[in-house]
């Protein structure tokens, strides 16, 4: 499957050439969880990943063509 | 540790030591248990019988980094209750050094009358009339009160909307760069200083070691494990200094929990422009900073330096919550924009959050268009030159919706909400309708536990308990002086006993299991809610507005679904 991600706070500097208006295509096999899309893109399994609104858990499936936007953890503002 | 009251009345000034029944005390807690002590709680807050606390941190001036609020209290003009709002900037840690745990103004100078506040190396205070300071901005009031007094100075001042007695005016505070930019801004804290006639406190910031330790050895082992803490946060270590708490703008819209358009929905068209990853690229492209320090005695740097297009300074720190309020609440998506008005608040004093809300009340009652950039700066200058609408909207959302009889206004006691919208993010919901503060989201916000994966933001199941805790917690670590961002990464059980170790090398106790955070926050807790109770409030006070319950609110189309009873379970103690 085919997602796009979008990364906040400072993750996008971790990926040289990042554009935030266009995020980054990720591929991934068809069962592939936030677990795996965090391990794919080499972040920490504490980041915090939302797609249609909901923060979901790293066992969560992912759907294709889906927008998912990911964070780092905070704690309050 | 000492006392200066200061009696506006006669103009008589006594310094004592702290007494016994407020020993142990600091910030939030010291000026809670005053006012529930000293405070005829029926009286008129913006009359002589009202008591307008200054108090520092427990650990203000100690070399605990991070300690540098200063709580100020009073009963409050905007929601008839108990409040504190708390500040950074240098003037906690300036009295802290100087020995000075809190200034309690009492009283009332005559009409007309207003003075300065000026306490010298020694610790010594003295009126000194302010007729020449009158109606002035805070900007140019701090730049010639540091002019005439030196640069040694911390100053808390107020604008023309404290003179005015407006509800929503706030206490400005220096910061490290010697501008009135940081607010103690919730509750109109502004507006008792100005009726007491009082301009502008200064505090020489010379002092030292003024704050005693008792252990001065085991002080310093718990600070080191403290400090350590605090910078391995990931937040503190990567988020705020380079966001700062504009951080949040992206993930609340993405959990469609931006209040925005007076709270109509829940995500912003065009966040993306106004997040605080945009900020901080204009900020970088422009040569601002940032990553500033803001607070004396801070590591963590959430502060930053907004410059316009030529480089020049515009405003610091460019905040989420004013970013929400100027920006998601009245749909202006020009960070330029919103970085004027948060200038133009600091500079009237009021509060950015209230100011906010109050224009986008106006806006939704139809009396300018949302995304009308010119119109909401023209509303600012209307609070700054005291205009007859713009008293209005200094009284805040509240006062506004009743100007236009709109019942959709966002407020709880008479404050209004911060930029979490109740709808989708249930816990801060909870802490809205709960706080003896009125509407106060530092009082116990929930979103973190959303935005660490912790709990769910549209379940009910955890809110009641999350905010119970949290509320408790900060009631704690505000009465140190310990400011939000350090208090968040120091919200478990081995940061509690980190903490506790602290507090006892302190004072030259031992602190119990009990005592830190839960005994100190409770106490705190119940001194407010006592107080509110004695004025007259009731659990359905503890209420949000009937909109939040019925109307859902996009994108996900829910409501407040957290019971009546479930809100009294908070603090059934």
């Amino acid at each position: 499957m085919r997602v796009v991600v979008k990364l906040y706070g400072t993750l996008g500097q971790t990926f040289p050439g990042y554009q935030p208006s266009r995020g980054i295509e990720v591929n991934l096999p068809e069962e592939a969880t936030v677990r795996d899309l965090l391990a794919h893109l080499g972040l920490p399994e504490r980041a915090i990943v939302i797609v249609g609104g909901r923060v979901l858990p790293a066992d969560a499936g992912l759907q294709n063509n889906a927008p998912v936007s990911i964070f780092q953890p905070i704690g309050g503002g | 540790m000492k006392l200066i009251r200061v009696n506006m009345t006669d103009k008589t000034i006594h310094t004592e030591d702290v007494p016994p029944e407020y020993a142990g005390l600091g910030g939030r807690g010291l000026s809670s248990v005053i006012i529930n002590t000293e405070v005829p709680p029926r009286c008129d807050p913006l009359g002589p019988e009202n008591k307008l606390i200054f108090a520092a941190g427990l650990l203000s001036g100690t070399t605990m980094p991070n300690t540098s609020r200063l709580s100020i209290g009073a009963k409050s003009p905007l929601t008839g209750g108990i409040k504190e709002s708390n500040v950074g900037g240098m003037i906690a840690v300036a009295m802290g050094r100087l020995g000075i745990q809190a200034i309690i103004v009492e009283g009332q100078a005559p009409e007309g009358e207003l003075y300065l506040l000026k306490i010298d190396g020694n610790g010594n205070a003295s009126l000194i009339p302010a007729q020449e300071y009158k109606g002035m901005r805070t900007y140019p009031l701090v730049e010639k009160l540091l002019a005439t007094y030196g640069k040694d100075y911390a100053v808390v001042c107020i604008g023309p909307a404290g003179e005015y007695k407006m509800p929503i005016a706030s206490v400005q505070a220096s910061d490290v760069d010697d501008r009135p930019c940081r607010a103690a801004g919730r509750g109109g804290m502004g507006a008792v200083m100005g009726a007491k006639g009082l301009k502008a406190i200064l505090v020489d910031r010379r002092g030292k070691d003024g704050n005693p330790v008792a252990d001065p050895e085991a002080f310093r082992e718990a600070v080191k494990n403290l400090v350590q803490m605090i910078k391995s946060d990931p937040m503190n270590a990567e988020v705020m200094p380079n966001l700062g708490t504009a951080a949040l703008v992206a993930p609340v819209n993405s959990m469609g929990g931006f209040p925005s358009y007076n709270a109509r929905k829940g995500v912003l068209d065009g966040w993306e422009n106004i997040c605080g990853e945009r900020m901080a690229e204009i900020i970088k492209e422009r040569g601002g900073n940032p990553t500033h320090r803001g607070c004396d005695q801070c590591i963590i740097f959430c502060s930053n330096v907004y410059v316009d297009k030529d480089g020049k300074y515009v405003t610091s720190a460019l905040e989420y919550e004013t970013i929400w309020a100027m920006g998601g609440m009245t749909g202006i998506t020009d960070l330029d924009v919103i970085a004027r008005l948060d200038n133009l608040c600091d500079d009237i004093g009021v509060d950015t959050m209230s100011a906010g809300v109050a224009i986008a009340v106006a806006m939704d009652s139809g009396y300018r268009n949302f995304g009308d950039a010119a119109a909401a700066i023209e509303m600012m200058e209307e609070i700054g030159k005291g205009t007859e609408f713009g008293r209005i909207l200094g009284g805040g959302g509240v006062a506004v919706g009743k100007h236009f009889n709109n019942p959709r206004v966002p407020a709880v006691k008479g404050q209004t909400i911060a930029a979490y919208d109740p709808r989708a993010l249930l816990g801060l919901g909870v802490t809205f309708a709960t706080s003896p503060m009125g509407a106060d989201h530092t009082a116990g916000n929930v979103v973190g536990a959303y935005l660490t994966g912790m709990l769910d933001p549209l379940k009910p199941e955890g809110q009641v308990e999350t905010s119970r805790f949290l509320q408790i917690a900060i009631a704690a670590y505000d009465t140190l002086g310990l400011c939000f961002m350090a208090s968040v990464a120091l919200l478990n059980p081995e940061a509690f006993e980190a903490v506790s170790k602290l507090i006892g090398a302190k004072l030259g106790q031992t602190l119990g299991p009990d005592e830190f955070p839960f005994g100190l926050g409770l106490r705190v807790l119940k001194a407010e809610r006592e107080f509110n109770r004695r004025v007259g409030f009731t659990k359905e006070d503890d209420r949000l507005p009937r909109f939040f319950y019925e109307e859902p609110l996009p994108p996900h189309n829910t409501v407040f679904v957290i019971r009546d009873e479930e809100l009294d379970s908070v603090f059934d103690f």
